[in-house]
């Protein structure tokens, strides 16, 4: 198989090579990274829902909808991508979704290793450390006859760009994504207190790459990759598809992790409006902050709730919302249990 | 209704070699995907709205769903035009996996006659068996 080992090119580059390839039908891996940052969503997301256009356009911040799925992120130089292109008759392309994200991404976990940050796999689609920390963001498609997988080594990562480009209903939340991503994501530069150079990165990945899928030949990309890029310019500029009506969701929700999401819910109860923010792990719910213009007596009930469904089970919300108001004193008009289930659990 | 290992496909559809299903009455066609190609993709957590009123072509994308990060293209099983599409699925895509005959349709295609399904197999017909054999090798399923 061929390796077209680029390392950095145009931020468009970085996405339309491989649209480019897939389409062609032409197999290989890229090794590459964008010389300028852009804010990437994926294929069925809604632009206007994900991402704060107005700040991406005040800051000179491209924005792209590849045909790949996953969720909104910020890519930078600090990144470095692998694109696999496999055709779908390729035998190594052969088994079902689980299958073939192991089998690509097991040679990315032991690079991480290679480079002194133990990792694993974690299906379906994730790598993190040896304490549960996402270290690689990883999508795939079938476009056309081939598959296409694409994810990156983070070398460091832009918390404060990230949180900032992404909608958001307020600040609060956007401070829950900020300290969320944080805890839940972590880089090479975290990891080993050391900012690691392209060749570093990019050598251990290739070497781990030619296990899985033979000797690599590096390559020059074809000229009639660059001419199909040229064709798929107009398309993947144009505001027809930027702006593509996507996935919608009431309330708001970015996923930080496998199993971690900042989740804001609204409710319209008839004493007012109910408002959730929390943090979901898995099955617990975290930092939960409940608002909104409903009346409470005593005012500062609310905020003992918050506090009893710190790190509550889902299973245990109904217990815990049921005792609030079964302790007695505290008034909620037009307000009950089942409004607080409404916001808390969906 | 035929069942091939833990797979079943009703005898009344017609299939493709695309994991499509298509279930014919009068000149409307309504498609969807089999609950082979369901459990190949695991939980699908979103299932794209194609644009009712335009042509479709057998064997070519015309829908998208996504599961796992993965971006998956559904094939029409038949030629013509798109006059219905399943918008529950918006909201509830996992009907496909639940429900991958019924509830979990995906589109209805109106075709000109009879002959959009020619060449389409039926599930207790020795083509059909062997094309499910050989995925399920495939897939190792």
């Amino acid at each position: 198989m061929q390796l077209f080992h680029l390392k950095h090119v145009p931020w468009l580059l970085s996405q339309l090579i491989y649209h480019a390839q897939a389409r062609l039908g032409l197999e290989g891996i890229n090794i590459l990274a964008p010389s300028e940052p852009y804010f990437c969503i994926g294929y069925h997301q809604d632009l206007l829902q994900e991402v704060d256009v107005a700040f991406c356009q005040e800051h000179g911040i491209p924005i792209f909808r590849r045909e790949v799925g996953g969720g909104a992120v910020y890519l930078d130089g600090n990144q470095l991508f692998y694109q696999l292109i496999l055709h779908k008759d390729n035998p190594l392309a052969q088994g079902d979704k689980a299958t073939l994200y192991q089998r690509f991404l097991q040679p990315v976990a032991d690079a991480y290793g290679d480079l002194g940050v133990p990792a694993r796999y974690r299906p379906i689609n994730d790598i993190v450390t040896a304490e549960g920390r996402k270290i690689s963001g990883n999508g795939a498609a079938t476009i056309g006859d081939c598959l296409v997988l694409v994810g990156n080594l983070i070398a460091d990562f832009d918390y404060e760009t990230m949180s900032r480009v992404l909608r958001v209903p307020d600040e609060k939340y956007r401070d829950k994504v900020f300290k969320s991503m944080r805890e839940n994501l972590t880089t090479l530069r975290r990891e080993t207190g050391h900012l690691p150079a392209w060749d570093e990165m990019a050598f251990p990945l290739i070497r781990r790459f030619e296990q899985v899928l033979g000797p690599l030949d590096t390559a020059e990309l074809p000229q009639v990759v660059y001419e199909q890029v040229e064709i798929l310019k107009p398309q993947f500029l144009s505001e027809e598809w930027l702006y593509k009506k996507g996935r919608q969701r009431p309330g708001r929700e970015v996923k930080i992790a496998s199993g971690v999401n900042v989740v804001q819910r609204l409710h319209k109860a008839p004493g007012g409006l109910l408002r959730a923010t929390m943090e979901t792990d898995e099955n617990r719910l975290h930092s939960v902050s409940l608002s909104g213009d409903f009346f409470c007596y005593p005012e500062d009930a609310i905020s003992q709730l918050e506090a009893a469904l710190e790190g509550a089970t889902l299973e245990q919300v109904q217990g815990i919302v049921a005792d609030f108001y079964a302790r007695g004193g505290v008034e909620t008009p037009g307000v009950t249990a089942e409004d607080w289930l409404r916001v808390l659990l969906g | 209704m035929t069942t091939i290992g833990k797979y079943e496909f009703p005898d009344e559809l017609y299939y493709d070699t695309e994991h499509g299903w298509a279930r014919v009455e009068g000149n409307l066609v309504t498609v969807g995907m089999t609950q082979f190609a369901q459990d190949l993709a695991g939980e699908i957590v979103y299932v794209e709205m194609p644009r009712v009123g335009r042509q479709v072509a057998r064997g070519e994308p015309f829908m998208s769903m996504e599961s796992g990060k993965w971006v998956g293209r559904v094939k029409s099983p038949v030629s013509g035009k798109l006059v219905e599409a399943n918008g529950e699925l918006e909201w509830e895509s996992t009907t496909v996996n639940q429900d991958p005959y019924g509830a979990g349709w995906l589109a209805k295609i109106e075709i000109a006659g009879p002959e959009a399904v020619e060449g389409l197999l039926k599930a207790n017909s020795p083509g059909f068996a062997a094309f499910i054999a050989e995925q399920r090798s495939k897939y190792n399923k």
